[in-house]
């Protein structure tokens, strides 16, 4: 064991900002702290940093409270990447990076060729090699960034605490310093503790995670453990939904749409689709306050998945087999049910071909019916023109034919007056 | 590429050193008797322990009197106060992480101001002739200042810099204030509180210099100690804190070196302005802001400029002279806001 974080209760002023706080992190463990804003992530990552002391508690090192160890002592086991950059003052990157060597170095000693070596080592890993020479306030946030983790590493720490190490980077630079820490973790047996704002980021790398909640630990667990749509409800306070295949970390996607109020006043719509064609028309009819059915499609088609991500009613057909007589049957149900039926833009081959003979049956017998006819249907036919024929009857049966999805729904608001 | 930096930095030091010595010698030379160079440096070498076979006494006696019991002093007492004031201001701005720091900022100065007006006024009360009085009590009010303003900033236990800055700034005001009252009430004594107010060298003899040594070499010992750990407070407290430096311990000792170093100095030469925010800036500005380099090149500018300034102070308006703070004022102001408009990029 490595650090022992013993009811630490900690705070400026008044109210405590952590309250009775036990952690245990090993050695070599990579440790992601996450939580809202204000929770105390930071708060406790300065707690283990030895920069504010607790009121109650003991953070313990190695068996050894920091409080009651020198600065040096703990600096020399211990490297902090702080979110503040404070970079303002024209020293070259050399000299920063350098600066990591303060606590190994004796009072008016020099630097020796140990301290270089290490600071070369920090520079190289973290890319800033060819920075050395230029001076620290004309650098982008994303390289300070990686001249501050230069800093760190050049402590040779045994661990090394982040906090929010990512969020000056761009995209690119974000996964290169996770993965770079990993590769520490691994190649130098370094433990990494992290307040990390993206919690996708956490779960992919983190082995722990910490989950604060108003400065109490709310949750300890692996990433699958911990990640889960109630701990974001109960923490974050909102929808979500978390997405994790075996192999894989979970990952979580904001709902950013609100769900349409519930209740049997909405009006409904039909969409035939397939292929990834309804994906786009989902979400806007439901932030529209409709009502959706959808099929018939396979299981696995991305239509079929988004439909079911967002809970609308699909009539669905095995993978790879045609559409049966008794989906057909049953998707003809749902489009008399419906006030529109919307023919998106789909490719149409034997397996789905009956999905095209419902809607000709439904607009002949008078249903409302928008075709998307986006693309022409000679290059979308894969029946060797029975498809295109039907699809030629269909626009004679006083069909109405838009260019894309949004002017069908425009079409469908249009006559929210005089409808039904 | 780090040798020949280093070349060009020791090429800058001898320079710099080289100013110091002219600058010494006309310091010396100047005045009502002019002396010429090569008859200083003999005087001045003849009574260097273990030297003085060598020089034969080829001098006029009062020339060496001049030397020795007047303008050598003087001169020697300028560099010290130079160097004692720019290191102070360098230790404000680099603990502060702010260009604006300085002695007079924090109020350490308007506080050995204050003990040095009070203690001319008592002297009139109590009528008691205290030869040493002046710099004692400016000694001890600089202390009692900066142990004030760092007792107000103080906040469970640190003392973040911006609320150093704002105690400074508050507890300044007042010692103003009451310097102002002190002067108000200081009847037939005006005129010498102005006068020693306005700061200057006139007639400081080896006295001085020995008054001032005792505080200068503590103060600037534990600057130069602690070079390293300014280096890493200029990246801030916390940073600074990760690397290990014990940050509230340092910045004690630090604010009690400065505070002795600008006690001594006020205690001497009374109020001198712009030395401590002005050679700081102009240094940093060479040399870069790493104290290892920076500290004994603004030891060395710092004594160059307030010994020029002296002998401006004493040629402009010759025979007559003018306060020494008048003329850093007049010098320094001008140069230094040419050289910010010059460097609008760089933050100090």
């Amino acid at each position: 064991m490595l650090f022992n974080i013993l009811g630490v209760t900690c705070g400026y002023g008044a109210s405590p900002v952590l309250k009775d706080v036990n952690v245990q992190i090993n050695s070599q463990d990579f440790v992601g702290i996450v939580g809202p804003n204000g929770s105390g992530k930071s708060t406790l990552l300065r707690t283990i940093s030895r920069v504010l002391k607790p009121t109650h508690g003991k953070v313990l090192l190695d068996e050894k409270d920091i409080y009651q160890m020198s600065g040096a002592e703990v600096a020399q086991k211990m490297a902090v990447v702080s979110q503040e950059q404070g970079l303002d003052f024209p020293f070259t990157v050399k000299d920063v990076v350098m600066m990591g060597r303060i606590p190994h170095l004796k009072r008016f000693a020099r630097e020796g060729s140990r301290d270089f070596a290490a600071v070369a080592r920090a520079m190289d890993l973290t890319d800033t090699a060819v920075l050395a020479d230029r001076q620290v306030t004309e650098l982008s946030g994303g390289e300070k960034q990686r001249v501050l983790l230069a800093r760190a590493l050049a402590q040779e720490p045994q661990i090394l605490l982040l906090d929010e190490p990512t969020s000056y980077l761009d995209i690119n630079y974000q996964i290169e310093i996770m993965e770079l820490l990993v590769r520490m973790r691994r190649d130098y047996g370094l433990t990494i503790i992290a307040v990390l704002h993206d919690l996708n980021l956490a779960s992919r790398f983190s082995d722990y995670l910490l989950v604060m909640k108003k400065g109490c630990v709310h949750a300890v667990g692996t990433p699958h453990q911990v990640i889960t749509i109630p701990m974001i409800k109960d923490v974050y306070g909102c929808e979500v939904r978390v997405e994790c295949s075996s192999s894989e970390r979970p990952y979580m996607v904001f709902n950013a749409e609100t769900k349409p109020a519930a209740g049997g006043s909405a009006r409904r719509v039909h969409v035939v689709g397939g292929g990834g064609s309804g994906v786009q028309i989902f979400r806007n009819l439901l932030n529209a306050g409709w009502q959706i059915s959808s099929g018939v499609v396979n299981v696995g088609d991305s239509d079929w998945q988004e439909a079911c991500r967002l809970g609308i009613r699909v009539i669905e057909a095995p993978p790879f087999c045609p559409v049966g007589a008794d989906e057909a049957a049953l998707n003809k149900e749902m489009m008399q049910k419906a006030e529109f039926i919307i023919l998106a833009g789909i490719p149409f081959g034997t397996g789905n071909l009956r999905n095209l003979e419902t809607v000709l049956e439904e607009a002949e017998r008078g249903a409302r019916v928008i075709v998307v006819d986006n693309i022409d249907i000679n290059e979308r036919d894969y029946t060797g023109g029975q498809a295109a024929l039907l699809y030629q009857k269909l626009l004679q049966s006083g069909v109405q034919t838009v260019n894309s999805e949004w002017e069908a729904m425009q079409l469908m608001e249009g006559s929210a007056g005089n409808a039904i | 590429m780090t040798n020949s930096y280093s070349m060009k930095r020791s090429i800058i030091f001898t320079l710099l050193i080289m100013v110091l010595l002219i600058s010494v010698v006309l310091g010396i030379g100047i005045g009502a008797i002019s002396i010429p160079p090569s008859e200083i440096v003999r005087i001045l070498l003849s009574h260097v322990p273990g030297l003085q076979y060598y020089f034969a006494k080829g001098w006029a006696p009062e020339h060496a009197t001049i030397v020795l019991t007047m303008r050598f002093p003087r001169v020697l007492l300028a560099a010290l106060v130079g160097t004692g004031l720019a290191l102070a201001g360098t230790v404000f701005q680099g603990l502060f992480r702010n260009p604006m720091a300085d002695p007079y900022v924090i109020g350490v100065s308007s506080g050995a101001a204050l003990g040095a007006v009070g203690s001319i006024l008592l002297q009139s009360v109590v009528d008691i002739p205290l030869r040493y009085g002046i710099p004692a009590f400016a000694f001890v009010f600089a202390i009692i200042t900066i142990l004030l303003v760092y007792n107000l900033a103080r906040v469970g236990g640190k003392a973040p810099v911006m609320n150093l800055i704002l105690a400074g700034v508050a507890v300044n005001s007042v010692i103003s204030a009451l310097v102002s009252l002190c002067m108000f009430f200081s009847g037939n004594q005006l005129h010498q509180v102005l006068f020693w107010l306005m700061g200057g060298f006139s007639g400081r003899g080896m006295d001085y210099v020995y008054i001032f040594i005792p505080y200068g070499v503590v103060g600037t010992a534990i600057i130069f100690v602690y070079a390293r750990e300014l280096n890493a407070m200029l990246l801030g407290e916390e940073a600074a804190e990760h690397l290990g430096v014990e940050v509230e311990r340092v910045k004690r000792r630090l604010l009690i070196a400065a505070a002795l170093l600008t006690g001594a100095c006020v205690a001497v030469s009374g109020m001198i302005g712009f030395v401590g925010l002005v050679i700081p800036h102009i240094v940093r500005m060479i040399f870069g802001p790493d104290h290892r380099t920076l500290l004994p090149a603004v030891a060395l500018v710092g004594a160059s400029f307030l010994l020029l300034a002296d002998i401006l102070a004493r040629v402009i308006i010759a025979p007559g002279e003018l306060p020494v703070g008048i003329v850093t004022a007049l010098v320094g102001g001008p140069f230094f806001i040419y050289l910010l408009r010059r460097q609008k990029s760089t933050m100090f």
